[in-house]
Order: C-alpha cells, then structure tokens, then sequence
C-alpha cells in the first residue's frame, strides 16, 4: 500500500469517526442501551408504594374463610409468603439458566441478586365482617379510601378500608353443574396493581384451601390440603439437547438469538460504512475537491484509500458492538454459546461483504453528484441488504437445508448466511466454509474491478446522472 | 533551455465531439506561458490531460522528462477550474492532507502553512472550517494547496476568475513570485490583461485546434496592427488624413472608439510609423493621436473571427458553433 493510499484511508477514516454525528449515532447507541436496561432495571426494583389498611371480608360460607384469609394477612404469613415467591422465582431462573447452559457460579449470582428483593405484604390488616353484613355499606367505605395515603398516620386513627371481598358459599362448593362461582372483590381507587394482586393471591389461596378441606373425598382420604396442592403443580422439562459427542443444555432460543445477533452486528457494520463511504464520495465530487485529489493521487489510489478508511470505520463498529455482546455474554456467564471460531468468521465475513458493498458504493458516489441522485442506483443494493432479514428465520431453523446450502455460494447474501449458519446449532460442512469464503472473495475482486473503472470514468462526470447502463457501459469503455 | 512539457499530436474525443485535436506544443522550462481560447475550446481538457486525469485517445506527452504527469505528480502544482475544499474540513488541516498527499514531509509543515497563510491573508481562518471562507479565500487556500509541495511545475487553471482587483494584483505577484524561482507555469485564462501581464509564450486553442504558440514579443510583431488611432478636432480632418504621405487608408475605430469619432489610420507598407504620425500632426488639428499598439484581445478575436472563415474541412464539426463563438466575442468588444 502506497503511502498516499494510506494518507487517503487515514483521512476518510477521522473524518468519519471524528465527528459528533459518528459519536453520538455510534458510540452512544450501546451507551444509551445499556443505560435504558439499567433504568428499566432500576425501575423494576423499586418498591411499589407502601399501603396501611384493612380488607374486609364478608364469609358467607361458614367454613372459616374469612379466618383462614385474616391468617394470610399476619405477618409471619407474609413472611413465609415473600420466601416462598423468592424460592419459586429462583427455581424459575435456574430452569432458564439451564435452558442457556450458565455455571453454578452465575446460578448464584443470580440468587444473590434477588435475595431480599420480594418485600412481604405487611400493614395489612383483615376485618371479618358478620355474613349478613350490608354489601353497599361496607362498599361506600372502601370508594371512601384512600389508598395512596401514607402508612404510619397518627395512632388509633382508623386504618382506610382498602378492599372489600364477598365470598358466597358456591365459591367453596361445587354446583351441580361441576363448577365454582366467582368470589366479588371491591378495591379502593388509586390502589397499586401489585399490592390489589396479592391481596387477591391470598383471598384465592385461602378459598382453595377452604375448597380442598370441604371436598368430602380429601377428608374421607385423610389427606393434608397442602398435599393435594403440590400434588396438581405441573412439572417442569429438564431439557437437553442428545448429540454424538454426548448431551448438553439444550438452547432453542440462543440457536435463534445468537446467528440473529451475529447478521445484525454483519449487516450494521457493512451498511454503515457502506453508507459513509457513498456520502464522503458524493461529497468530494459535489464540492468538485475531487479533481485536486485526482492530481496528487491516482482514482485506484484514491478509491482503494476510501475503501480502506472505510473499512477501518466498519471494523471499528464491529469491535464495539461485538464488544458489548461479548462482555453482556461474559456478564451472564453465556460466553460459551458463542464460538470463539465464529468471531474470526464474523471478521472475514465482514471483509468480504464489506468490500462487496464498499465497492458498490464507491461506484455509486461516483458516478453521481448529490446523494438524491444516488437513490435509483441505490435500490437494489438496499434491497440485496433486505434479504438476510427474510432469510434469518427459515435458515437459522434449518441451517443445514438445500436452500441454506445454495444461498450460502451466491455472492452478494453469502456472508450473512454463511453466519446465520455458522452461529445456529448445527455444524456446517467444513468444505462449505472456504467454499462461500472463496465465492465471497471472488465477487467483491469482480466488484471490486467494475468500481474501479466506473470511479475512474464517474468521478469526473458532471451533468445528468447516469443509469444502470451507462455504468456498465463506463465499465466496457475504461 | 530543456522543455517542462512536450506534448504530440494530442487527440481526445468525448463521443461525437472532438474536444482536442492534434495538439503539439512544448512548454520550456522556466517559463510563464498563458493558456487562452473561448470557452469550451478544449483548454481544461489538455490540462486535465497534461495532468494524467483523463487520458488522451492519441498523441504523446511528457511532463518534466517523464512520459505521463502520474510519475512526476509530486513535482506538480495543480489548481483546477473547478475548485473544491472539503466543506468541514479546518483549513489547517485540508492544506496539511493535500501536502501530505504530495510528499511533503510533516516536519516543519505546520510552520510553513502557518507562513503562507499570513502571506495571503488568511492568517485569522487557519482554524476556519472551509465552509466559512467566501469563495475568493478559498481560492486563496487552493493556490497554497497548488504551491506547498514547492513544484517545479504549476499549472492554473482560471486562476484568477472571481477575485477582486485586491487579490487578483496578489496573486499576479504570488505568480510572478513562483516565475522567479524558476518554475513553470502555465495559466488559462479568458483575461487578456492578465496574459499580457505576466506570460512569456502564449498558446491559443479553439476548437481543439492550436491556433498560436509563441512568446508575447512574437505575437505582438506578428499582430502589430500598423496603424494609427486618431481623434480629429472635427470630422472634416478625415479627408486630409486620408491625404496623408503612407497612409493607405481611414477607417472609423471599432467599439467604444465609434462613439468618440476615433479612427483609424492604417499605414501603408514600408512607412515608418513615428514618421506618419508627425506628418498626421501636421495636416490636421487632432484631439488624440496615437501609435495604435496590438493587445492580446485583438489577437485573440481576430484569431476566432479567421476561424470561422476557415475551409469547410476543418469546420465539420461545429461550424455553426464557431459562427456563434466568433459572433459573441465581436459582440463583446
């Protein structure tokens, strides 16, 4: 490479990267995301608003409901209830850390994370009515209430009626039609979604107790209620994915998530410097500077600098996304579903497409003057960029198929194929990857070589911009 | 002395139109040589040829003993008829990158740009992004983008089209400046003024087609008009004049000289003119009375006006074009 070449490449690349736009577009994108999950995050953990006050209940059943729902609200149940949330929640996680195939080491991470974070539901009090109670009346106290009212007011103040729930004996007992009835439960305006969600967890929890006690089969059976409960809990899979090699974690989501990611971070990184590299041509030939370049280097030079400084561009977002993918992977303990192969992949694959598109676009911002003209030419290069997001689906599914195995050798789509395929779950024939690489490799030189003489005629034409056979004639003529 | 440019039988042809035709000249070294012709004669395409921008269909050229401008591009000062900076780029910057770009070493080229700024007077905009220059200062920054490699050879294209009489006196000096060091420069121009100011040779196209090469003490013998400009007390002197010994015959002056009843005197073969015009003074009261002196103008409008009176041959192309060439430039006087 020629020194001048370098000189070209080196300014292309700062004046595309030293600029506010490049920064904020580039650079802060991951920032911000990172801070919007953060945020949300934070938000997540915040606590709900505390409430202080009653819920009455009106048991109509005579089996004790009401009692068994005021022995929810005392606060060792709460209590129990918060380590019983929390243990299940841990349960869930670890079923899909599994699924992902995360250590032991991250399982308790995790756990440690969410440890203490399940508050239990206390400054809940229960007020059993009489059965015979009147329904309306104790209903215009709760609309009374307030339910964001801070806890804590002043002592032998009268707690607000929060909630009122009805429970008619058909909740308990099966009609003749084999089915239970609704219990009705009347919230204070303003109440917290989460706070009126426990509140009616516990009410449904004690009437299905209540239920279990009164089925006559369970009492003749002798059988504690707790038992029947556990006994209904629908299991979970323990799923692993049986290979030749032996078994392992089954991840039918990162076998979709990961190749996805990987097409992504290709298909940004290419458009992207694709993009700047047709903008900084255009701009060099309609601010006519072109023409005092032309006389200290040559076109080649200067379109291979181009090319080369635009390259830097890319390779420099394809380090800092692929960058936070990893470090987030390494965060979660998930780094072994990536391949450290499919990062060397990612790089030559990026080359070829890059050089593909660049070679494309250097051609484009040649022959035309301002970047509206550019738009005809640029259809069908914007609709050859579309055509990995419909392949995504169908190739990551079946990455060994007919239909995946040709696409991967037709230039142009082949590399984001090729690493859908390479990053899905399947092996790819080892002879299909130097196969598509040397495919790729031939047609951005065949690109490559068109650009050149169309740059070399383009770049000095001013006037009408040309069409698609005017560029191929310029690439017959030069 | 040897030649900074040769240049044989060079033809380019942009589909139908022959842009160049069979152009030979040679550019010896050392010298200022203007570059004139109308418009579209094919003056930015030889440069851009000479420049190795665009490539001849036939014929020769050699820049600086080499056989194409892209080996000696280094040696090279270019300042095109299109100018072009980079809108965001810092002036200190662009001219530090187009430098670089022509081998000139980073060492000590801060100080230099810094000195050249203060030369043109652009001392305050060093920090300037391009886009705020107004167009003459960056023309200004163009030139020192042509001159800070310190090339042996400049070539500029309308150097001086949208200066003010300021800047266009500075850069006549900056150019004279650059001639006394030796180099060569060559120049297009539509200005004669400018041309007669500074040029050692002149060269003519149009149509493609070289119509003069030679030094301005050349032209202005071969061009002398031989005559006398005078402006006679009253319109009755003309008679006497014609009267006068070796005045061959009187014509009324062309252009702003018809308004002032100047004429013109032309003077037959042989007589000396100092003569002639003493014996016009003392035929006739006169209020003006004059050697009439070739400029280039003259040259150059006589030279498109005999174009187009040229054999059809020649003409195939673009006679009519011609016609309206040649009619827009008498128009102009």
């Amino acid at each position: 490479m020629s020194s001048k070449m370098l000189h070209v490449a080196l300014r292309e690349f700062n004046s595309t990267v030293l600029t506010k736009g490049f920064i904020l577009g580039i650079v802060m994108t991951p920032v911000i995301i990172v801070l919007v999950v953060a945020a949300v995050g934070l938000v997540a953990a915040l606590q709900g608003p505390k409430v202080a006050g009653t819920v009455a209940v009106i048991d109509r059943t005579g089996l004790g409901v009401g009692e068994a729902v005021a022995q929810r609200f005392t606060e060792e149940a709460a209590k129990a209830e918060a380590e019983q949330t929390e243990k299940a929640l841990a349960q869930t996680m670890d079923r899909t850390a599994a699924r992902f195939g995360s250590d032991e080491k991250q399982r308790e991470r995790m756990q440690g994370l969410m440890a203490g974070r399940i508050k239990p539901l206390t400054h809940l009090s229960v007020e059993v009515l009489p059965p015979d109670a009147d329904v309306e009346e104790a209903k215009a106290k709760v609309a009374a209430a307030d339910a964001k009212k801070a806890p804590g007011s002043a002592e032998g103040e009268e707690k607000p009626r929060i909630a009122l729930a009805v429970i008619d004996s058909g909740v308990v007992y099966m009609s003749e039609e084999g089915t239970y009835s609704t219990f009705d439960l009347f919230l204070a305006p303003k109440m917290d979604f989460e706070i009126a969600g426990r509140i009616e967890q516990r009410i449904r929890e004690a009437i299905l107790d209540a239920r279990i006690a009164a089925d006559p089969r369970v009492r003749a059976s002798g059988m504690d209620p707790a038992d029947v409960r556990a006994l209904t809990k629908a299991p979970e899979a323990n799923a692993r994915t049986v290979t030749k090699d032996g078994e392992r974690k089954t991840s039918e989501i990162a076998s979709l998530v990961i190749p996805v990611g990987f097409m992504v971070l290709l298909l940004v990184a290419v458009m992207t410097a694709g993009q700047y590299l047709l903008t900084t041509t255009i701009e060099e030939k309609g601010s006519r500077v072109m023409e005092v370049l032309l006389s200290a280097v040559s076109p080649m030079e200067l379109m291979v600098g181009k090319i080369l400084g635009q390259m830097g561009v890319g390779l420099l977002i394809l380090v800092l996304y692929s960058g936070l993918g990893m470090a987030s992977l390494v965060a979660f303990s998930l780094q072994h579903l990536v391949d450290p192969m499919n990062v060397v992949y990612l790089v030559i694959f990026f080359l070829i497409a890059f050089f593909l598109i660049a070679s494309f676009m250097a051609a484009i911002g040649s022959a035309v003057t301002e970047l509206r003209e550019a738009q005809t030419l640029m259809t069908p290069v914007m609709a050859a960029m579309m055509v990995p997001w419909i392949l995504w689906m169908p190739i990551s599914r079946a990455p060994n198929s007919l239909f995946s195995t040709i696409l991967s050798f037709v230039p142009g789509v082949n590399p984001f194929v090729m690493m859908i395929r390479l990053s899905g779950s399947e092996r790819v024939p080892a002879w299909q990857i130097p196969a598509s690489i040397l495919v790729g490799v031939v047609s951005a030189m065949l690109a490559a070589w068109a650009a050149a003489k169309i740059f070399r005629v383009g770049v000095l034409m001013y006037g009408k911009p040309p069409d698609f056979r005017t560029l191929v004639r310029w690439v017959r003529m030069a | 002395m040897s030649d900074a440019i040769v240049i044989e039988g060079l033809t380019k042809t942009f589909g139908p139109k022959v842009a160049v035709d069979d152009v030979s000249l040679r550019i010896p070294a050392g010298t200022v040589c203007g570059f004139i012709g109308p418009n579209g004669a094919g003056k930015t395409t030889t440069i851009r040829m000479i420049m190795s921008i665009i490539f001849p269909d036939r014929g020769r050229i050699e820049v600086l003993g080499r056989s194409s401008a892209i080996e000696s591009k280094d040696r090279i000062g270019y300042l095109p008829e299109e100018r072009g900076v980079y809108r965001k780029m810092r002036v200190t910057n662009f001219l530090t990158y187009m430098a670089r770009l022509k081998g000139v070493d980073s060492r000590g080229l801060k100080d230099k740009i810094r000195v050249w700024l203060d030369r043109v007077g652009l001392a305050d905009a060093a920090r300037k992004r391009c886009e705020e220059l107004s167009k003459g200062m960056q023309q200004k920054v163009q030139f020192l983008a042509a001159v800070l490699h310190e090339p042996d050879l400049l070539i500029l294209d309308e150097v001086f089209s949208g200066l003010d009489p300021v800047n266009r006196r500075l850069m006549r000096q900056l150019i004279d400046e650059q001639h006394r060091l030796g180099r060569t420069i060559i120049f297009s121009t539509h200005n004669m003024y400018e041309a007669e100011q500074l040029c050692d040779r002149i060269f003519m196209i149009h149509h493609g087609r070289k119509m003069l090469d030679a030094s301005l003490r050349e032209i202005l013998a071969r061009f002398d008009p031989r005559a006398v400009l005078v402006e006679p007390m009253s319109d009755d002197g003309i008679e006497a004049i014609r009267a006068v010994d070796g005045i061959a015959d009187v014509v009324r002056g062309v252009g702003a000289g018809a308004r002032n009843h100047v004429y013109e005197a032309k003077l037959e073969e042989g007589v000396e003119a100092s003569a002639a015009l003493a014996r016009i003074a003392a035929a006739v009261p006169v209020r003006r009375l004059e050697l009439k002196r070739v400029n280039l103008e003259d040259v150059f409008i006589e030279l498109v006006e005999r174009s187009g009176e040229r054999p059809p041959s020649r003409e195939e192309l673009s006679d009519a074009a011609a016609a309206a060439a040649a009619e827009e430039a008498t128009a102009n006087v």
